[in-house]
């Protein structure tokens, strides 16, 4: 299907056929790899922690890592070493839900992550909106919560005019967004930087001109790179939505600005 | 649903319904598992490691105090058999310091006493002696003289002289020989 | 000839500008985390954090470009 696509990449790569045509969307390669990153992960930890030991088997030191790291390294270094570990089971979820379906654009026959189609992360996001907004009103009160995020201390009066907005678009509007948007463009650019290579070296080698034949072997070199440009950036993906949604939570759960 | 291409660029954010409740149904699903079967477990396994770690580190503290509380018994009984065995030492000293002494003293009046013993003994038997000498002295003087008066009375006041100056030996003599009998 | 004359995508012109701002502050927050590394090693897992955060948000700034390019690129 991918070769089948024309050399310049569009959106229309991103469109898959649904496998079973009566239930339209719900059944294409995405929603597929979806559950496929679900069971995996699912599989994975259940494997891993079946038999837990004080003294870890290296599956199990793996689930361990994975966890630790978010619990240690974002959920108690942002959120505060008391109020962190609670949140760090929901954190290490996500971190891995999102990392899985990231790695997914880089696995071979696989070569898409769900996480390029805007479905999957504005879900996301909006768990994330839902959760500070709601931890914030428990915490602050409803009134409390909103005077809590719009305005600033020891600001003179008529700054407010000018902040309150301002406030009020970055913590209400623009962080659901960019959440969803940041993870969702990054996959969907990768998706798009890989097939800009190797459909320019199939490009290539199809060219006219006899002298461009050779360059389709560097623009597959710079495919290889970018698949491996790619992991790093599904990791960062996924590490920063982490970061950003535990750093939302504690914003909320803040008792001062 | 129309599909992206069809629709121009706008729809790529604009979300496919199915696809969300997918997601959904796939996140909730992961979360409901992890959250509640795989990392609270995780937790009690971390916490239960660190129980080990702390409850071993308590053991061997417990261990350690207990032998040092050993130690200091056995460094009190060593030091208090020490002492004891110090003691026994000074009194074996004192007491063979006092038997020496006692001996000492007891041989010194043992050797007196056989040393005044024995010079009474040789008193009493020069005066024995002495008797006999004087007793025999009479005889021996009488014979002499009979001797002499029965032999020759020529030169009488020669022999005179002689008897005289016997006479007189015999009484200068006795205190002489008798110490020698 | 018009040597003037633009053909092709106008966004993708549009999305070139729009990474301009977002690559310099890329290099800013990063280059401000490799200063304060260098100037104070131990505040490295202190300041991560903020450089993912930072990162994020500039990052964001170019990813809307590149979203907006493809929302009007007909």
């Amino acid at each position: 299907m991918i070769l089948a696509s024309g050399f310049p990449p569009g959106v229309e790569d991103f469109d898959f056929q649904s496998l079973v045509p009566p239930l339209g969307q719900a059944i294409t390669k995405i929603t597929l790899l979806a559950w496929l990153a679900a069971a995996i992960i699912i599989v994975f930890f259940l494997v891993a922690y079946r038999k837990p030991k004080l003294v870890p088997t290296k599956t199990q030191w793996l689930a361990e890592s994975v966890y630790g790291f978010i619990r240690d390294g974002v959920s108690k270094e942002v959120i505060g070493t008391e109020k962190g570990v609670r949140f760090a089971p929901y954190l290490a979820t996500l971190f891995c839900f999102i990392l899985v379906m990231n790695i997914f654009g880089i696995v071979p026959f696989l070569q898409i992550s769900p996480n390029s189609h805007i479905a999957f992360p504005a879900f996301l996001a909006i768990i994330t909106y839902v959760m500070f907004i709601y931890l914030g009103v428990r915490k602050h009160g409803a009134w409390g919560y909103i005077k809590h995020s719009l305005i600033l201390p020891g600001v003179p009066l008529p700054m407010h005019f000018l902040l309150v907005p301002i406030e009020f678009v970055s913590t209400f509007l623009v962080r659901p967004i960019s959440l969803a948007v940041r993870l969702f463009a990054n996959m969907f650019a990768g998706h798009l930087l890989l097939l800009v290579f190797t459909l320019g070296g199939v490009a290539l080698i199809n060219a006219e001109t006899i002298w461009f034949r050779p360059l389709s072997v560097v623009s597959w070199a710079v495919a290889i790179v970018m698949t491996f440009f790619e992991l790093v950036v599904a990791a960062l993906q996924a590490y920063v939505f982490v970061i950003l949604t535990a750093s939302y939570v504690e914003s909320s759960l803040a008792d001062e600005h | 649903m129309k599909l992206l291409a069809e629709s121009g660029g706008a729809q790529i954010l604009l979300p496919v319904w199915s696809e969300v409740i997918v997601g959904a149904i796939a996140f909730v699903l992961v979360c409901l598992v992890l959250m509640k079967f795989v990392f609270p477990r995780m937790e009690e396994t971390f916490r239960a490691r660190v129980d080990a770690i702390e409850g071993g580190l308590k053991r061997a503290e417990q261990a350690q105090a207990e032998a040092n509380q050993l130690l200091e018994q056995y460094r009190e009984q060593l030091a208090e058999a020490r002492t004891e065995a110090a003691a026994i030492r000074d009194e074996a000293r004192a007491d063979s310091a006092a038997i020496r002494d006692e001996m000492l003293a007891k041989a010194g009046e043992e050797r007196d006493r056989i040393i005044a013993v024995g010079k009474e003994q040789l008193s009493a038997e020069r005066q024995t002696l002495i008797r006999e000498l004087r007793s025999d002295i009479g005889s021996l003087a009488v014979d002499l003289a009979g001797r002499i008066v029965g032999e020759s009375l020529a030169d009488e006041a020669h022999r005179r002289g002689t008897v005289e100056r016997f006479l007189a030996e015999i009484e200068s003599e006795p205190a002489g020989t008798a110490g020698r009998g | 000839m018009d040597l003037a004359a633009v053909t092709g995508s106008l966004s993708s012109i549009g999305y070139g500008l729009a990474a301009i701002g977002p690559g310099i502050g890329v290099g800013i927050v990063f280059a401000a985390y490799i200063t304060a590394t260098a100037r104070q090693p131990e505040s490295a897992g202190l300041t991560r954090t903020y450089m993912f955060l930072g990162f994020a948000i500039v990052e964001a700034l170019a990813l809307f470009g590149l979203v907006l390019g493809f929302i009007w690129s007909k």
